[in-house]
């Protein structure tokens, strides 16, 4: 066991302290955040507050638009938003959202301005100048008839390209005037609340149980999972490969079987490599929580989280069970074939059976989103090879019962005791073939050598 | 011979591959404290025999006793073997590599890095432990082999062809390590094609061929079963008794002298009285010993012939 131990070590350092591993568990995590959250924190840094000039000549809008930014309707407004994704508020985004919705209106500074009931050029010069002298960044120019559709609303601005500020005024505008026309029209403002309210097309599936679950993000978040799970059982499996080729290449096979048993050198090699694999694993659905639970404090991006499934830890612990049981179905294979080449050239083109499999598994995954419960999903998540994809993208899409879960697990169980136990017989024999490649009836009879 | 002396017995070993016989009914035995030289042209068998002392492959027939046990993993950790294919991992420092060979062999963390720097330093590498295998010169890359043969203080050491590779400073350097190992009652078993090194160093001889032991004992009783039937001879007008095939098997003839290989129990005290008979001229007539490389090649060709 200590022996067993020592490879496992020696395995585990030889992936982990390799920079492509530190730079691809560090810098995707990095990287994400960068992307998630630096613009976020762009965005959410007060600027100046953006001073606007209103030219009304109906004296009707004005008044409107201001109440349409205060806070307390813009906090209104979130709500309503992020209420079509989210279910339950947290406490902490709930104060997440009124700070935000306070903040909003300071950055509108309103400068009255009188237009002796008219617009005329000399209006728009004056209002130039007033922005080209710095007394104002921003102008709004409402025409005198607002009820006709061809009459233009000016908005000129030194920041056109305050994006959240913008699209905030043109929000409030529209609500302002579409009220406001609604008024002249004598229809009353809570009479015109019940006519505008939105239709809800509440769209979510209905599992088994009768519990209801989101459709939304499901398929974005289990292509997510499945791209993972399949990138790292290929990399790692790879990775497996080309370990066991070096150690025949170079020879040092030879000194390793004079010290320890090759089941032992062949199991340590897989548990190391496999645990490097999980480290990596565990780094990014580590920081995976942290970038998420930061942008879920940001009531702005709050909406994006709220469409994708929730995730229990109950689901990683699965995840992180099926990523092994994948692994060491593939990283078994190929040890086998990396027995039994001579350079690691001649174990790519054996490869391509094991990351045929793989791949297969990962189209099924798209099945079994689009229907979890259909009985090819049942059998493509149960069964060996796929089930180390599908299942998690199972788990995700819709939680099956834990009787299936633990079939798939038994099953998989049982085929990597068949493939370790069949890569073993060839590694032990394999290991000390050099010159040429083996072919299949000469690996069948290593196999079946005592 | 008491049995505690014997570190190796091999009795009735046959391994074969298919229908490729590469070890057949092999006996014989090392003694303690010996150099043991295991010889025998490419092909012969050694390399499988080696790999069935150290437990890498069971024997098909026949047992291998080791310090009087059968092989196991304990054992194992008593063995330093140097393969004679061989290599270290490429793109790793010379002291992850010793750290990972000593762990293998059961050496505790602070010994190993005890016995690292001992061996580093006297082979010359102190500087190089922190490089990795790439860097290092080929001489240098064997220097690291044998400190991973050695560092974890083997009672018996196997090493095949370990001069393989090096410059003749370092060969002399390795002898000398080599017979330090032999002052401290280690078993070595010495697998080589070079017979003056084997002259040298080897108490004992084994010489196989064709999966079959050939000869087997003692460099001395080898040597002398042999060495009655060599004359040097340097001499005018002896052609005509040379060619007399009752007496002479074989001449070589050598820039200076002719070395005669006698007919198996011929006296030479007889040809000498044939060749003053004969009217030889006779400046050098001296029996000689015949060296391990004339045993070698005469018992490998015999071999074929008796074959063939």
């Amino acid at each position: 066991m200590k022996k067993f131990f020592a490879v496992v070590k020696h395995e585990y350092r030889k992936v982990v302290l390799k920079w492509s591993f530190l730079i691809g568990t560090l810098l995707l995590p990095f990287l994400a955040a960068c992307f998630g959250l630096v613009p976020m924190f762009i965005f959410s840094l007060k600027g100046e507050p953006t001073r606007i000039v209103i030219a009304d000549p109906t004296g009707r809008i004005e008044p409107r638009l201001k109440a349409n930014l205060s806070s307390e309707i813009m906090d209104a407004r979130a709500r309503r938003a992020a209420e079509e994704s989210l279910k339950d508020f947290t406490p902490s985004q709930d104060e997440q959202m009124k700070r935000t919705a306070t903040q909003f209106p300071q950055r509108f500074e309103f400068i009255s301005f009188d237009t002796k009931g008219a617009l005329t050029n000399d209006t728009r010069n004056e209002l130039n100048s007033m922005i080209v002298n710095g007394e104002a960044d921003a102008y709004l120019l409402i025409p005198a008839n607002i009820d006709s559709g061809e009459s233009a609303f000016e908005f000129r601005s030194r920041k056109s390209g305050d994006i959240v500020v913008n699209e905030a005024l043109k929000d409030a505008l529209n609500d302002a005037v579409r009220s406001q026309r609604l008024a002249d029209a004598n229809i009353s403002e809570d009479r015109l609340k019940e006519l505008t309210h939105e239709v809800k097309l509440d769209s979510k599936g209905i599992d088994e149980k009768g519990a209801e679950r989101d459709s939304g993000g499901t398929l974005v978040a289990s292509f997510v999972i499945a791209l993972m799970i399949y990138i790292t059982l290929a990399i790692y499996g790879q990775a497996i490969m080309g370990a066991v080729v070096e150690e025949k290449e170079t020879r040092i096979a030879e000194i390793l079987f004079s010290s320890a048993r090759p089941f032992e050198l062949m199991m340590g090699k897989l548990v190391g490599v496999g645990l490097a694999g999980l480290t990596q694993l565990g780094i990014w659905i580590a920081s995976a929580a942290v970038i998420v639970s930061i942008i879920a404090l940001q009531t702005d991006l709050s909406s994006l989280i709220g469409t994708l499934p929730t995730i229990s830890p109950l689901m990683i612990v699965y995840f992180l069970i099926f990523f092994l049981l994948g692994f060491f179905i593939y990283a078994s294979i190929f040890a086998l074939i990396g027995s039994m080449v001579t350079t690691v050239q001649e174990g790519g083109q054996f490869a391509f059976p094991p990351v045929m499999l793989m791949l297969i598994g990962f189209y099924f995954s798209f099945a079994v989103v689009r229907d979890p419960n259909s009985s090819l999903s049942f059998w493509v998540s149960i069964a060996p090879f796929f089930a180390p994809i599908t299942m998690p993208v199972r788990i995700l899409s819709e939680m099956p019962p834990f009787w299936q879960i633990g079939l798939s697990f038994v099953i998989n169980a049982i085929a990597i005791a068949g493939l370790i136990w069949l890569a073993s017989r060839v590694y032990r024999v394999g290991m000390l073939m050099y010159g040429k490649r083996a072919t299949i009836p000469e690996v069948w009879k290593w196999i079946r050598q005592v | 011979m008491a049995e505690q002396n014997v570190t190796l017995s091999v009795r009735n070993v046959s391994k074969r591959f298919g229908d490729f016989s590469a070890v057949e009914d092999l006996s014989f035995d090392v003694r303690a404290g010996r150099v043991f030289g295991f010889l025998g042209p490419n092909g012969a068998g050694k390399t499988t025999t080696i790999r069935m002392i150290v437990g890498i492959t069971a024997p098909d027939e026949g047992s291998i006793d080791l310090f009087g046990h059968k092989i196991s993993s304990a054992l194992q950790d008593r063995i330093g073997y140097l393969p004679e294919e061989r290599g270290l991992y490429k793109k790793m420092k010379i002291v992850d590599q010793l750290r990972y060979f000593a762990a293998l062999k059961g050496v505790s963390a602070a010994d190993t890095e005890r016995k690292m720097d001992f061996w580093l330093d006297r082979m010359q590498l102190g500087d190089w432990k922190k490089k990795k295998t790439t860097d290092l010169s080929k001489g240098m890359q064997q220097k690291v082999q044998f400190i991973s043969t050695v560092m974890h203080d083997p009672d018996l050491l196997i090493l095949d062809e370990p001069f393989s590779g090096l410059d003749p400073i370092n060969v002399e350097f390795l002898m000398d390590v080599i017979s330090e190992f032999k002052t401290q009652e280690k078993t070595i078993i010495f697998s080589t094609h070079l017979m003056e090194t084997a002259e040298k160093l080897c108490k004992d001889i084994l010489l196989i061929n064709k999966a079959r032991k050939v000869i087997s004992g003692s460099l001395r009783e080898v040597k002398e079963s042999y060495g009655k039937n060599l004359i040097a001879l340097r001499a005018t007008g002896s052609e005509a008794v040379l060619a007399d095939t009752s007496l002479v098997a074989k001449t070589d003839v050598h820039a200076d002298e002719t070395i005669v290989h006698l007919n198996n129990g011929t006296d030479p005290q007889l040809l000498l009285r044939r060749l003053i008979d004969g009217g030889a001229e006779i400046s050098k007539f001296e029996e000689v010993e015949a060296s391990l490389n004339d045993i070698f090649i005469d018992k490998i060709r015999g071999n074929h012939d008796n074959q063939g």
